[in-house]
């Protein structure tokens, strides 16, 4: 409510006295109407319009934090419209709630608690009024949402990570065509394997087997240059998310591109879980969002959503174990 | 533009009679002899680096350690609106005119007698522009009837000087792969010349060179081994030589294609050998386990021919870094006496901490020594000034880390370097070189709980500190013949701010409390300051106006230091934004 006296009380000041009982009434609709949606206040103090669970509810949207270029997660089509597995949850999330559902792109910065700074929590210096309400595809990890600074300070503590939703885990795809046995992480001592730039896999593929393999390390701008290059021989294999791998394998029916069943010994993460997160002040509205994405998980609507996008879907270890469908 | 240009000193004063005739219809349009007097003259200051060979010192006497403390201030310029951050420019000053830009990509004119507003521009700037680190600008060009500066966008905008129109704008590269133009252009005999900062996957460092009339292309020389650098012919790429020769000498497998060394500090000339000198940034990926090699040319300095984009010469500064040493920082030529010869140098102070002393007509390394008071990634230079690394001080390799955090390497000095983007200045009277420098350094560690675009990710953990209780930045006056430091000024905040000499035996610089200060040249005594309001981050400068010694500073705290933090943090916590230009003068009566 202060919020709202306080613009009132500012455009009051601002106006000619004469004028001031008209443009007061219509400040105050203007007003109740914009801060509903948070976006009044935020620019004119220059803050994130950082809505609670009444604010969003009332504002009739919600603004679902999404990767951007970033299939087949979350992606826009020619249209502009966002697709990808994450978007579709976004939608499911907005109908749960009732809401009109608002994609808010993420462009990746060099770490997970940067992009939580600039898209979650504070907002990015350059656009500090812009902040999504809740973040699809933020990793689930008790140790990272821990980790503690020199000091001893919680490093995330202005975010809640919560609601995972998909186990993820890194593959191995190879050309069939270019092999006589399946690949292993050896057959990569004779032929090039390719791999998204800065990665986990960039870094493993240089450094394994004493950094034998490092010569024969490609690396593209993301997993769909690196399976262009196969296509065209580049590459005869290539390291990345597995989730990525399905859906650029059955983007490729023309080749034979096959899931190798590799293991990548000394790797520090095989498997994660994915959850969401939400501003550590706005735990209400990751209630109500994670028990939609919970129904979801139960009931097979999600399962259905990975299946419609031709990737398995595999349950965070959470649900695994209540449920007991271990992958 | 097709034909090669005449190069040397025989050829130019020709084309330059051409070029002052054509634009003689303008009453006061800047010539390239204008610049390459600009450390001579005292009514103007036409160069970033008052002088193309950015010595930043000024023949003016005027103005001495007798009545600086007469010093005052006479108009100070607000740049208004919200964007109150991050304000590293140095003005320009023509014809009673100033000319400086600010943070978001925007410039003014002003008046330099009365601070009044001239004309403004403002780059619209589009949505999700990523620079790295804050939205800083750090000076115009001037030359002929118009102004030119970079943008966050990564674009050069010409504008005319007196009505501040656009004239052109050319997209250099593409903000949305990350990059920025941050530095200030430099002109040489009417190429406008840039690099670039940033960027993510694949990127390349690159100088650029423009025809500063028209914004056509003329060169593009990649810094990084391998890389195809290219002439325009009638609008047409023409291949003009691989860098380095081929690809793969000091890069394994196709990690030369993405090698960062990003130019983005910009550069100086030198006349004497025709010669852009410019810096290049630290390699990618970060990790240098990754890619053992020298990694050439990152991390380096560079003598490239402006006519061409021809690299003349390299010296690396910093082989294979794997802590994020910058080799951007200004390379200043200066001459010096031994033996009786006259020896044409050129000297750098590195984020590596080391000063180096280099032959500016072939590169060759003359002498180094350690300015900053400790370093631990190496112990020494050899003979050739090629770092005798201490294997102990380099990070680790994330790909080894299983299970918990690794251990923690502590690095002198911090990877934001002993000395960073603002520049030094060289007095031609004491023959001393006036460093700004910070005394931090860095934990880092490979962090096997780290996450990226939704993926595990093998990332290091580091933070920085200062490296002692009570101060980070020091002003050091250092010999380059000898090494000696001969005083020093302890400042509590990092210093951020370049450094101004004047023949009147002073020293300028700012400090993040907000003080303009100014020193004795000889002894480093504190002989004025003066509170601007906001942190001081930028380049002063001085010249003259009817027979009075002027001073200006941009005053606004941000940058990169309020950006990383660690326990820095806990120093500059209470500095508060700005953007204001302030004017000084000596009156009339107090010069003697």
């Amino acid at each position: 409510m202060w919020k709202r006296t306080l613009i009132v009380l500012l455009l009051l000041i601002l106006q000619a006295p004469a004028w001031a009982e008209t443009l007061a009434t219509r400040a105050v609709s203007a007003a109740v109407s914009e801060v509903a949606g948070g976006k009044a206040s935020a620019e004119l103090f220059r803050r994130p319009a950082l809505r609670n669970l009444d604010e969003v509810m009332e504002s009739g949207h919600i603004n679902i934090g999404l990767y951007e270029n970033f299939p087949p997660y979350s992606y826009r089509d020619e249209s502009g419209e966002a697709r990808g597995i994450d978007a579709e949850i976004g939608r499911a999330i907005a109908a749960g709630l009732g809401l009109e559902f608002r994609p808010f792109w993420i462009k990746p910065g060099s770490s997970l608690g940067r992009d939580l700074g600039n898209n979650v929590s504070r907002g990015h210096y350059l656009r500090p009024t812009e902040v999504a309400d809740v973040m699809m595809r933020v990793p689930y990890d008790r140790a990272f949402s821990y980790m503690r600074d020199s000091t001893g300070e919680y490093i995330n503590k202005s975010v809640v990570m919560f609601g995972p939703y998909q186990r993820e885990e890194w593959g191995l795809v190879f050309d069939a065509g270019r092999f006589d046995d399946e690949a292993t992480l050896g057959s990569f001592l004779h032929q090039r394997i390719g791999a998204e730039h800065n990665t986990m896999p960039a870094t493993y593929l240089t450094a394994v087997l004493g950094g034998q393999l490092r010569d024969n390390v490609r690396h593209y701008r993301d997993v769909g240059d690196a399976f262009a290059a196969m296509a065209s021989g580049e590459v005869a294999g290539i390291m990345a998310m597995r989730g990525e791998l399905e859906h650029y394998v059955a983007q490729h029916p023309e080749h034979d591109f096959r899931l190798a069943e590799a293991r990548f010994p000394g790797i520090s993460r095989q498997q994660w879980d994915i959850g969401m997160a939400v501003r550590h002040t706005h735990r209400q509205l990751g209630y109500a969002v994670e028990a939609v994405v919970d129904r979801a998980v139960r009931e097979g609507d999600l399962g259905d959503i990975f299946q419609a996008h031709a990737l398995v879907y595999r349950m965070p270890d959470f649900y695994a174990e209540i449920l007991g469908q271990a992958e | 533009m097709t034909q090669s240009l005449p190069i040397g000193k025989l050829s130019r004063p020709l084309a330059l009679t051409a070029l002052a005739l054509a634009i003689s219809v303008h009453a006061h349009a800047v010539t390239f002899d204008d610049m390459l007097n600009d450390h001579l003259t005292t009514d103007q200051v036409v160069t970033n680096g008052m002088g193309l060979h950015g010595q930043r010192y000024s023949p003016l006497t005027t103005l001495n350690t007798d009545n600086v403390h007469q010093l005052r201030p006479v108009w100070a310029f607000s740049f208004g609106g919200e964007k109150q951050r991050g304000q590293e420019s140095q003005p320009l000053v023509k014809d009673g005119v100033m000319y400086v830009t600010g943070s978001y990509s925007r410039m003014w004119a002003v008046d330099a007698y009365t601070g009044e507003q001239i004309w403004q521009y403002e780059a619209r700037l589009p949505d999700g522009i990523m620079p790295c680190c804050d939205v800083i600008n750090r000076g115009a060009a001037i030359y002929g009837d118009k102004v030119y500066f970079g943008t966050l966008d990564a674009r050069l905008v010409a504008l005319d000087r007196e009505t501040g129109r656009v004239q052109w704008i050319k997209r250099v590269a593409d903000y949305q792969e990350g990059h920025a133009i941050t530095s200030a252009p430099i002109i040489i005999d009417g190429k406008l010349i840039t690099g670039v900062a940033g960027g993510e996957f694949g990127v390349v460092g690159t100088v650029f060179a423009f025809d500063a009339e028209t914004g056509d292309e003329l060169w593009t020389r990649p810094v990084i081994e391998g890389h195809m650098g290219y002439v325009y012919e009638n609008g047409e790429a023409v291949e003009h030589g691989i860098t380095g020769g081929e690809a793969g000498l000091t890069w394994p497998g196709d990690m030369w294609q993405q090698g960062g060394g990003a130019p983005w500090l910009g550069g100086f000339y030198d006349v004497d050998t025709h010669s852009l000198l410019i810096g290049t940034g630290n390699p990618a990926p970060w990790n240098s386990h990754l890619r053992p090699g020298d990694n050439l040319y990152s991390s380096s300095r560079l003598a490239i021919d402006p006519d061409d984009g021809s690299i003349k010469w390299h010296f690396q500064a910093t082989p294979n870094d794997g802590w994020d040493y910058d080799g951007v920082n200004e390379v200043i030529s200066f001459d010096y006496e031994e033996n009786g010869s006259v020896i044409k140098a050129a000297a750098t102070a590195d984020r590596n901490g080391f000063f180096y002393v280099l032959n500016r007509e072939n590169g060759e390394f003359i002498r180094g020594f350690p300015f900053a008071d400790k370093i631990t990634w190496a112990d020494g230079l050899d003979e050739n000034g090629r770092p005798l690394f201490n294997p102990e001080g380099r990070p680790g390799n994330p790909a080894d880390t299983e299970g918990e955090r690794g251990e923690a390497v502590a690095a002198y000095p911090a990877f934001l370097g002993a000395k960073n983007w603002n520049p030094m200045a060289y007095s031609q009277d004491t023959g001393l070189f006036y460093i700004p420098s910070n005394e931090w350094m860095m934990d880092i560690w490979n962090e096997p709980v780290s996450y990226r675009k939704g993926a595990a990710y093998l990332g290091a953990g580091f933070t920085i500190r200062p490296a002692n209780d009570d101060y980070i930045g020091v002003l050091r006056a250092v010999d380059p013949l000898t090494g000696e430091e001969v005083w020093r000024h302890e400042n509590r905040a990092p210093l951020w701010g370049g450094v101004m000499s004047t023949a009147g035996n002073l020293i300028f610089t700012g400090t993040p409390e907000g003080y303009l200060k100014a020193f004795d040249a000889t002894t480093g005594e504190e002989l004025w300051g003066f509170n601007t309001g906001s942190g001081v981050v930028a380049t002063p400068i001085t010249w003259e106006m009817d027979g009075e010694q002027y001073v200006s500073v941009v005053s606004g705290w941000g940058g990169a230091v309020p950006l990383w933090g660690g326990e820095v943090a806990e120093v500059i916590k209470d500095f508060n934004q700005g953007g204001m230009l302030w004017t000084f003068k000596l009156p009339r009566e107090y010069a003697q």
